[in-house]
């Protein structure tokens, strides 16, 4: 149950009747005993990281569904994604967690997963009323007790919010959050100077709240 | 990863678009080109399109910056002089003077190495190192040094700089999009460098 | 932050830098086969000079020139010759020395930093590995750490560094994936390459090298090993494969 690490970049499952896990399709990278593996199929609700809402939506968003494989039986998977900074982050199920959809790479099955937009303010109406991609973030949170595997460029860090002064992020390095957070996509004239690449839009992350926002440790994207 | 503590009055400059996260009170300005070198640098520096976009950060709090998941080398100076490649270059101290100086015209293919980034003064740089921890090597009289152009970040102290067209290293057929030469170091000095070629 | 300079005096003869997994340091006290593009520095000593010489050089002598039998790869490897230290670095990948003694290691071409003239180097049957024997010493680099397992193991093709003693892998096709897969949607998902459906399968004793590899988007070995075999085809076969190509590059521009 749960992930172990290996290395920076690669963690090993252990897999028995009852203990599954799912994971991004292409983490595989090899597998020992007897394990099967299979695609978890799309639909409203269920299938890709991030891919739910959007088809209840009635929209295509490209780029924003992860398409996912759920391994099970009796053995090990290694775990890993394009050579990328993986972290594990154990949930004791008192704190659902949302993740990147891009930044997922593998949790126990026994988890219940949904999508949370977090967009501008208008949230999920927001998304209704048309808002481009790019103006907000897809994310899987997760709850129950169980172990994550995050994805990232370069490592994570944790940054504590909760004290007296604001957090704010670069949504390009957002991974992951947990705890009663609220996060505040919006544009800001300063950050436009900061920022100064290739996104398009100078939007910026505001993080409020209690708990724990994880960071990756590069500006790029994944 | 760089973080600073910008503890109000002290400002720092660091490369746009290198901001991942950020606590308290803290506001960011576009510093122009070079910034404390003048109008002669901003000048040098939009005809060699060797690009040095800075901006300013001040206030209380803390930044995280990072380029790339380099690494990070600080140097510290004292009235010394640094050549660096402005694209390895992260954050200065606002106290230093940047300047761009031309370095040589040796049928470089990408006009990268021609014109380096100068900072001198008292202070420290933040220098990115790409794909690893950074590499310092002392070159002295006697042991000279022959560098990979793409593994270059930066050189410290009075060194003589030339061009080794000798390339038999790198596969100039195909794949390789390297220099088509080596940078020689003599003299007395440290020279940095990154385990990534650019 | 900050750090030491290191000093050539006090460089490593054949290790890692002090601290860094992703740059290595060789003193060099023969000739040694290094590939293309790996050279970071070198310190040329004794007032002396460090070479660095095509396979095709006639300074070479037949000796060293013999141990490297891959015409496909050959323009990818020089031979450093001189006096001095090198130091080799590889995308910031980690790299590591492995020792051989009498034995036989198979290892992804693109992760063959370098290797002591006195071990012989082959192609393996496997499209874009070579296969190493002898006694000797040599450097592979890896997308992190590289990560040790013994077989039997089913392994990713992208995952895959390399294998020692153990026989070539067989290839593994997911019947079970493959039935959903293909019952799902056929026609516009046949032929796509996506997630697991082929694996190599490794069996016997001896160890399997792994790593979480970044997408090599154009593996120029490939290519040029497909070069290599296209001009053995027929008429029929070309047009064929020109046709194949044509599907590939409509379905890649979308």
């Amino acid at each position: 149950m749960g992930f172990t690490k290996v290395t920076s970049k690669v963690v090993l499952a252990q897999l028995r009747p009852g203990a599954e896990v799912l994971a991004r399709r292409g983490a595989m990278l090899a597998t020992t005993g007897q394990v099967s593996f299979s695609p978890v199929s799309a639909g409203p609700g269920g299938g890709g990281y991030g891919g739910g809402i959007a088809s209840a939506l009635g929209r295509a968003m490209q780029g924003e569904a992860v398409p996912l494989m759920v391994a099970e039986g009796t053995g090990t998977v290694h775990y890993g994604f394009r050579g990328h900074h993986v972290t594990i982050v154990d949930l004791d199920g008192s704190e659902p967690m949302s993740v990147e959809a891009d930044r997922l790479l593998a949790h126990d099955a026994s988890m219940s997963s949904s999508v949370v937009f977090l967009g501008q303010q208008g949230g999920l109406r927001g998304a209704v009323r048309g808002a481009v991609t790019g103006q907000g973030l897809f994310t899987t949170q997760l709850s129950g007790r169980g172990s994550v595997a995050l994805l990232s460029h370069g490592g994570t860090f944790a940054m504590q919010v909760g004290g007296s002064r604001q957090v704010v992020v670069d949504p390009q390095a957002y991974v992951a959050h947990t705890g009663n957070l609220r996060v505040d996509v919006s544009a800001s004239v300063g950050w436009r100077d900061a920022v100064g690449r290739g996104s398009g839009e100078a939007v910026q992350l505001k993080v409020s709240g209690q708990g724990t926002v994880y960071v990756q440790a590069s500006e790029e994207k994944l | 990863m760089v973080d600073l503590d910008g503890s109000g009055g002290s400002a720092v400059r660091a490369a746009t678009g290198s901001m991942v996260a950020y606590e308290g009170d803290v506001s960011f300005k576009n510093a122009g080109f070079g910034g404390g070198g003048g109008l002669r640098a901003a000048l040098k520096q939009r005809v060699t399109g060797e690009s040095l976009n800075l901006m300013e950060v001040t206030g209380r709090g803390t930044v995280h910056f990072a380029v790339g998941a380099g690494h990070v080398l600080v140097v510290d100076l004292a009235g010394e002089v640094l050549k660096a490649e402005s694209q390895s270059l992260l954050a200065i101290s606002h106290a230093l003077r940047t300047d761009v100086t031309f370095t040589g015209l040796q049928g470089a293919s990408s006009g990268q190495g021609l014109f380096t980034t100068t900072v001198s003064g008292h202070g420290q740089v933040a220098l990115i190192s790409l794909g690893g921890p950074p590499i310092a090597l002392r070159v002295s009289p006697g042991t000279p040094l022959v560098v990979d152009p793409d593994a270059y970040i930066g050189a410290v102290g009075p060194l003589q700089q030339s061009f080794v067209s000798d390339v038999s290293w790198r596969n100039l057929i195909g794949e390789s999009s390297g220099e088509a030469f080596s940078l020689r170091f003599e003299g007395q000095g440290v020279v940095y460098l990154q385990p990534e070629e650019r | 932050m900050s750090t030491q300079p290191l000093d050539p005096q006090t460089l490593p003869d054949h290790d890692n830098l002090p601290g860094n997994a992703y740059a290595y340091c060789v003193r060099l006290t023969g000739p040694l086969f290094v590939q293309t593009g790996r050279m970071i520095a070198y310190y040329p000593s004794g007032g002396g000079t460090i070479r660095f010489e095509p396979l095709t050089a006639t300074s070479l002598t037949s000796m060293v020139a013999s141990h490297f039998s891959s015409p496909l790869y050959s323009r990818d490897w020089v031979v450093a010759n001189g006096q001095g230290h090198v130091i080799l670095g590889d995308r910031g990948y980690d790299i590591n020395s492995y020792d051989l003694d009498d034995g036989n290691l198979t290892v992804r071409a693109a992760n063959l930093l370098a290797f002591d003239a006195g071990l012989e180097l082959k192609e393996s049957i496997i499209p874009g590995f070579l296969t190493l024997l002898g006694t000797g010493r040599f450097l592979a680099s890896s997308s992190g750490p590289v990560i040790f397992v013994e077989p039997p193991v089913r392994v990713d093709p992208e995952a895959l560094v390399g294998w020692a003693d153990c026989p070539a892998p067989a290839q593994h096709f997911d019947a079970g994936w493959m039935g959903h897969f293909l019952g799902a949607a056929r026609s516009a998902v046949l032929g796509t390459r996506s997630g697991e459906e082929r694996q190599y399968d490794f069996t016997g004793a001896g160890t399997v090298l792994l790593q979480s590899s970044e997408r090599m988007l154009e593996d120029p070995h490939v290519v040029r090993r497909l070069e290599g075999e296209v001009r053995s085809l027929g008429v029929d076969q070309l047009t064929h494969l020109q046709g194949v190509i044509a599907s590939q590059l409509q379905q890649q521009r979308q």
